[in-house]
């Protein structure tokens, strides 16, 4: 009985989410819970009329261009912090972890200026600049975790058998450290495919470039909102995200727990 | 993982090692700038995305930063005539920061005692139900903020949503409410999108402490005549006390910070001033009122206060594992 309820809790708005998404007459009164009339037609308007499409697209190339960019610096920062002693290595790593507790407010303001100076106001460029060092913290301290994890002992058999260090780089550490940079992959995937705040602000002016986190808005209306096509929008928007969650479901808690981030 | 990390780092060079002060023995310049060559890249990106716009923030929180100074690029510094004006604000002492501190608190203690309780439930389930759940609380998680909260918004529309027309229909109200007009209504809300967004976390990290908890001290205790009640004081909350500690600030450090969920409800971009909390106030000072010193007088309050919070978290990490 508690289980039920609580499914019931947990799963209404994406179960809403849906049925309004399928229903032909979303929004205009008298709902039922699931759909009175079946349809595909929300999705179909949403992805050629309402311009999803082009979101989609800007969506995945600031996100794919964010993950791969800020893998490779967090793998290299990350080998740094996990592998060698040096000066400021603990300040540096209180640093990282301190940066990411600050409100994206704050930083908004400042960054929107800095922006705005290189002339990147509106691009998609400047959106994938601001989230690759959105991602950069929480990718070095995950990936300092797996970095440790890999036995010293396999690096040095690699110098024994007369490996240089990027040698052993490749050969060695990168398979192993695999996992964890998919995983670090999802999570930075995620917080750009999600992002809202800086998307609004950077992207403001430029509708042909918005993501779909804030593409969304353009199903507002003056006077009466599309919600048949804010819930297959929605719904669109949700998909890869579910996707790649169940892909790290497993090391969400504890990455979570160490780098704290959160849609 | 820890243990790892407190091997010392015995990694040989292919000439020398790098251990610090190796015996006698002299490191090359590359060994020895490795660490640094390896970080430059990702140091110089922090350094220019996250640190320096942080100084900026707080040196615009010092000057009449509007329209003009920002196309001009002039300095127009006035001292802490910002703060002054935010703290002698009645919008900050009677709808800012209510919202902001009373909202966190509730939130934080709604996430917790729903995520501990769900944890403590699916921990009493068959593996086939635990997956069940598992599954369902992962889908809440998983959901964007932005359309979480649009999804929301949809339930509870003045005009057609189903919470309306669900009290209509059991007779309970004649007329349709908009209860995004209403500011404790309006907070509910929030605090629905946000308890459900963030129990799982809470559940999932606490269920996986709960698994670690030995069998054997519960079993113990149910002989003792300990109830659930009991066993939950007694035993589950001190062993777990550190997990306890991280997803309490962790809640506290999001709840206090919520943007999306109030900024994308009707009113909550500033048109109803009662939504205000002190993120959204920051951002639609600034870029609504194009009043940027004032926005980022606020954002700067807002990162002292999750600094505050910040420096409790960082030292509770730090209990648990060596950095």
């Amino acid at each position: 009985m508690l289980v039920l309820l609580l499914l019931g809790f947990t799963l209404f708005p994406a179960f809403w989410m849906l049925s309004s998404a399928f229903d032909a007459q979303a929004g205009s009164g008298g709902q039922q819970l699931l759909p009175r009339e079946f349809t595909f037609d929300n999705f179909a308007y949403v992805l050629t009329e309402g311009g999803f499409d082009v979101f989609l697209r800007n969506s995945a190339i600031v996100a794919v261009v964010t993950v791969l960019a800020s893998a490779v610096l967090a793998l290299l920062a990350s080998v740094a912090v996990a592998r060698f002693r040096f000066k400021f290595r603990t300040a540096m790593l209180l640093m990282i972890l301190i940066v990411q507790m600050v409100p994206l407010e704050a930083l908004v303001i400042p960054l929107f200026v800095q922006v705005r100076d290189l002339q990147l106001l509106n691009t998609l460029l400047g959106l994938m600049v601001v989230y690759v060092a959105l991602s950069l913290p929480f990718g070095i301290w995950m990936l300092r975790g797996f970095v440790a994890a890999v036995p010293v002992e396999l690096e040095e058999a690699a110098y024994i058998d007369g490996a240089t260090w990027g040698r052993m780089f490749r050969s060695v550490l990168l398979p192993l450290v695999m996992p964890g940079l998919v995983a670090t992959s999802v999570f930075s995937f995620i917080t750009a495919w999600n992002e809202f705040i800086f998307a609004m602000t950077l992207l403001g002016g430029a509708t042909a470039n918005y993501t779909v986190a804030i593409g969304l808005k353009q199903f507002f209306g003056e006077h009466s909102n599309e919600w048949g096509y804010i819930m297959a929008a929605s719904t669109i928007i949700t998909i890869p995200v579910m996707i790649f969650f169940v892909i790290v479901q497993r090391r969400l808690s504890s990455g979570l727990v160490a780098g704290a981030v959160k849609g | 993982m820890s243990n790892t990390l407190q091997a010392p780092p015995v990694v040989q060079g292919a000439s020398a090692p790098r251990t610090a002060g190796g015996p006698g023995r002299k490191r090359s310049i590359l060994a020895r700038t490795r660490p640094w060559l390896l970080l430059g890249p990702a140091l110089a990106v922090l350094a220019i995305l996250l640190l320096w716009p942080l100084v900026r923030v707080f040196l615009f929180s010092l000057q009449d930063y509007g329209l003009r100074e920002i196309v001009t690029g002039d300095f127009n510094f006035i001292g802490l005539a910002n703060y002054g004006e935010i703290f002698t604000d009645p919008t900050l002492w009677t709808i800012v920061l209510p919202n902001t501190v009373g909202f966190a608190v509730l939130a934080v203690a709604g996430t917790v005692a729903l995520g501990t309780g769900v944890a403590v439930l699916m921990a009493s389930l068959g593996p086939v139900w635990r997956t069940v759940v598992g599954s369902a609380i992962m889908i809440a998680w998983a959901m964007p903020a932005v359309t979480g909260t649009y999804v929301w918004v949809w339930i509870f529309d003045a005009d057609r949503g189903i919470f309306n027309e669900t009290l209509q229909a059991l007779g309970l109200q004649d007329e349709p409410v908009n209860w995004f007009t209403n500011r404790y209504s309006f907070y509910a809300i929030v605090l629905l999108n946000v308890i459900h967004h963030g129990f799982p976390f809470v559940a999932i990290t606490i269920l996986a402490g709960l698994l670690g908890v030995p069998k054997e001290m519960l079993e113990a205790a149910e002989m003792d005549g300990a109830n659930a009640w009991g066993r939950f004081w007694r035993i589950i909350v001190p062993n777990l006390k550190q997990v306890f500690a991280v997803v309490i600030i962790l809640s506290t450090i999001w709840d206090f910070k919520v943007f999306a969920q109030v900024y994308l409800m009707p009113g909550g971009a500033g048109s109803n001033r009662e939504a205000l909390n002190l993120g959204v106030w920051s951002y639609v000072e600034s870029f609504g009122q194009n009043r940027y010193g004032f926005g980022s007088a606020i954002a700067v309050l807002l990162t002292l206060v999750l600094l505050g919070i910040t420096v409790v978290y960082v030292r509770t990490m730090l209990k648990e594992e060596e950095l």
